[in-house]
């Protein structure tokens, strides 16, 4: 372990209060791995995404959701009700000393307990207050339901994916899975906290910042708007590659493990490709007439584009393994994939190498568990979980009694009460 | 908001310079973000080797296809400004230390080793100024033995098992439509650069983040790999990826990664029945669904035991969706949506771009699309942020740059080369490849 490694987080000392459920959740695990002190702010008995499985062996408990467990690392956990005189006040000298509130409750709850930003930067001037909400705090869709699902419809992920007709005929528009919508707002509404950061550092001075998913998802279709706002083209979807206005050769073709590989070729052949495609397909004595020199003319290659995809590519990777295709290609310099199902990551060298996974203890339970580590290496001031999950008012005592000065006879009664 | 209004408004990242080499997507979709919260972005570019600009698919019909013309390189690339160089030539490599030496920020999103050969790896960066944030942005990073593979959104998405989460079971997998991992890949890069900057004005220290477009899609899969580390579950099972549901029929009752497993939860055709004439309808509760079956009109089949419970709808999940879908087919996606979300059901039309910029309410009432003039492509809908921040600016306030075009403002003004030399450098290729024609512009500035 290098020097580096025992650095603190390029957050450090920042203090986040988190009132999020599953739609802003990720936003604060961003921060807290990062190094900021997230505190997250639960009702009493937990918040409802503690609901959500998979459970640990399957045994649904607000304390085993693997899901909760994923998206609330590095946080500590009080309880909270707000709905009480007594929340509030307490509510409100936790914020005096905070830099940030990530709040994702629907638009004019947290104003109609009187906890509106303006109010709460009375006394706090640097406050940073981020709502992230479905759709924004203004507009005819402001109070609208929502889940992953919709947000995938209404942002035009679903419009984009699916199949060819060919391969799944009348195939609806198909959303990708793994809560999606939710990271893409919560990337969006993190770096809209860290601009609100910078500033801050060379104002002095907080601001409250209307966070919209839809918006964030809308924004999240590569070229899809500009080629309708340029071309008023409205594209197609199809299996496994980027939708188009006009159909384009496949790119994912099925290996000899019956797993598929991802090879970019369309739009790439010229010669010099023709002579580097032949010696890869010849690693399996498969490069066909790719010889031939009739591919020195660009117009054959051309006319023969579905005969080198669609026979030669496609043979090659069906003769082997999709992991070996995947290596083959790229130590030859093509931008090729395997692709896989999350789990056999874990297998990866490459991720190894970078340190990525991480072992995360697990103190109630005496063991601790594997999990995933860092979009990117910060070398001067390391991502790092601090922390697991918190448990239901894990931190209650430490922030209210210890940090707060209340005492614990204090506490108890608050217990009583079902303020905490 | 009126322009004036905007323009006086001030911005988080005043005062924040961003030297550029990105090209394809997720490097100018990083920087574009920096842009419009203020920084100024200085795209380094070189006509030879442009890929954000050329081939463009996005021109529209009645312009030339030119290095100027891409309508996507606008919407990607608005609030920065252009300096043509070869930075592979001595001259032009001396051009941008001078230019690092009073930025903040370098992003690139080259193959891992290219800044390095140039001679400006992160060491030689700090020689020069010693606090910079340097991020790069490569496909697998520059740590890790295989930091040499190269990534486009597609191969990214495949080798860190996005791809295979999308999909119905025992079909292919469909995928994402786009490069999702340039979009999200790019965002990485503008949270990496600000998380590397903050951390700058609060301890004076730079640092070197290293970005990888495949590491970074992994931990979008959390709760799927925590179900393989911890339950032993893998995601290679019946039923899974189970499509737009929270649960494929027949198989064994599982959580799919999506939320609560829940019926109805589905993708339904809607009229008149075009290609992009479907809703989603999710009902998280038996509640929700009996509001649901008011908005159907009560049917009697709606009232069958089987249907009143979670778990019997997931049973007979197939019977539902095709009854929902009987009904669903009859109305727009629009009122349909209206008329759900007026009784509390989560329903919302599949969107199109069309759809988006054209008839969402809502994305309209929050300025999504607003119009903004290009010297070359004219006058089009630009994308705005999904966020607005109380005190400072998030509009968009320069169109994309025209090749070059800021060549002059930069070498003489920011960086107090006098114009002679800025003629010279055009003279021996160092602004422009000699024997490639100066767009009119590039002519004037050297008069």
């Amino acid at each position: 372990m290098s020097d580096a490694q025992s650095l603190p987080g390029p957050l450090a000392g920042l203090r986040i209060l988190e009132l999020a459920d599953e739609t802003g959740q990720f936003c604060g695990k961003l921060l807290g791995d990062l190094g900021a002190d997230v505190v997250k702010i639960e009702p009493p008995g937990g918040e409802a995404c503690r609901r959500v499985g998979p459970f640990l062996d399957d045994v649904p408990h607000p304390e085993r959701s693997l899901s909760f467990w994923y998206y609330n690392t590095s946080k500590r956990g009080i309880t909270l009700n707000l709905h009480t005189t007594d929340g509030r006040q307490l509510f409100g000298r936790l914020v005096a000393a905070s830099d940030v509130i990530l709040e994702t409750f629907r638009p004019g709850f947290l104003a109609s307990l009187d906890l509106d930003y303006q109010s709460l930067r009375k006394q706090n001037s640097g406050l940073i207050m981020c709502a992230l909400t479905p759709f924004g705090q203004t507009g005819p869709w402001r109070d609208y339901l929502s889940s992953d699902l919709l947000h995938m419809a209404a942002g035009g992920e679903m419009a984009s994916s699916g199949y060819d007709e060919a391969d799944v005929p009348n195939a609806p528009p198909t959303a990708p899975g793994g809560g999606n919508a939710w990271h893409t707002g919560c990337h969006f509404a993190y770096l809209a906290i860290m601009g609100a950061l910078v500033y801050r550092t060379v104002s002095g001075r907080g601001q409250y910042i209307d966070a919209s998913i839809h918006e964030a998802c809308a924004l999240t279709t590569e070229a899809a708007i500009a080629n309708y706002v340029y071309r008023g083209e409205v594209l197609r979807r199809q299996t496994g590659r980027h939708h188009a206005a006009n159909p384009t050769p496949r790119t994912q073709f099925r290996a000899k493990d019956g797993t598929y590989v991802c090879a970019l070729v369309a739009g790439r052949l010229n010669p010099k490709y023709i002579g580097e495609l032949a010696d890869l397909l010849d690693t399996n004595r498969m490069a066909g007439d790719l010889r031939d020199p009739k591919y020195q003319d660009p117009a054959v290659i051309a006319a023969n584009t579905s005969h080198i995809i669609d026979d030669l590519v496609a043979n090659f990777i069906a003769s082997l393994p999709a992991e070996e295709v995947y290596h083959a290609a790229q130590e030859r310099g093509f931008t090729w994939g395997a692709v896989r199902a999350p789990e056999e990551l874990l297998n990866d060298p490459h991720l190894h190498d970078r340190g990525f996974w991480k072992e995360v203890e697990h103190p109630e339970l005496g063991r601790s568990f594997v999990y995933p580590g860092e979009a990117a290496i910060y070398n001067g001031s390391p991502w790092r979980i601090s922390r697991r999950g918190p448990l239901i008012g894990e931190h209650n005592t430490e922030i209210f009694c210890d940090e707060l000065g209340l005492s614990r006879s204090e506490l108890s009664v608050l217990a009583e009460s079902r303020v905490i | 908001m009126p322009e004036s209004d905007v323009m006086s408004r001030p911005r988080a990242l005043e005062n924040v310079r961003v030297v550029d080499f990105s090209w394809v997507r997720a490097g100018p979709w990083a920087t574009r973000w920096l842009g419009v919260l203020g920084a100024e972005i200085i795209k380094i570019e070189w006509p030879e080797n442009e890929r954000g600009r050329l081939p463009s698919t996005t021109t529209p019909q009645h312009l030339e296809v030119n290095l100027n013309t891409s309508g996507n390189f606008n919407d990607t690339n608005v609030n920065k400004k252009s300096l043509s160089l070869n930075v592979r030539s001595a001259k032009g490599l001396e051009i941008v230390k001078r230019l690092i030496a009073i930025s903040d920020i370098v992003i690139e999103n080259f193959s891992s080793r290219v800044l390095q050969n140039w001679g400006l790896g992160y060491q030689e960066q700090c020689k020069i100024k010693p606090d910079i944030v340097y991020v790069s942005m490569s496909g697998y990073g520059h740590t890790g033995r295989y930091h040499h593979y190269t990534t486009f959104g597609p191969v990214a998405q495949a080798v860190s098992g996005l791809t295979y989460i999308s999909g119905l079971p025992d079909k292919p997998p469909a995928g994402w439509g786009w490069s999702y991992m340039d979009d999200t890949g790019g965002i990485y890069g503008a949270m990496c650069a600000l998380t590397g900057l903050y951390h700058r004005n609060m301890t004076g220290q730079g640092q070197h983040i290293d970005l990888s477009q495949m590491v970074s899609s992994v931990p979008l899969n959390g709760p799927a790999l925590l179900d393989f580390t911890v339950n032993g579950r893998g995601s290679r099972r019946p039923g899974y990826p189970p499509g737009n549901r929270a649960h494929w029929p027949g198989t064994p009752l599982i959580n799919n990664y999506r939320g609560p497993t829940v019926a109805p939860h589905n993708a339904y055709r809607t009229d008149p029945g075009g290609y992009n004439d479907w809703c989603v309808i999710v009902c998280h509760s038996d509640e929700e669904w009996q509001r649901l079956v008011q908005v159907m009109g009560a049917p009697s089949w709606a009232a069958l035991p089987k249907f009143a419970t979670v778990a019997g709808r997931l049973e007979h999940q197939q019977e539902l969706d095709d009854k929902i879908e009987a009904w669903s087919m009859t109305v727009g996606k629009y009122k349909l949506t209206e008329r759900c979300q007026a009784a509390g059901v989560r329903a919302i039309p599949i969107q199109s771009a069309e759809d988006r910029v054209e008839h969402d309410p809502q994305l309209r009432h929050r300025e999504m699309y607003l119009e903004m003039e290009h010297p070359a492509l004219g006058r089009h809908k630009v994308q705005n942020a999904p966020f607005k921040l109380s005190e400072t600016s998030a509009e968009n306030r320069l169109p994309s740059p025209l090749i070059g075009q800021h060549t002059r403002e930069i070498v003489e003004g920011l960086l107090g080369y006098s114009h002679e030399e800025l003629r010279a450098g055009f003279a021996d290729g160092t602004f422009w490849p000699t024997r490639r024609a100066l767009f009119p512009y590039m002519a004037e500035m050297l008069e």
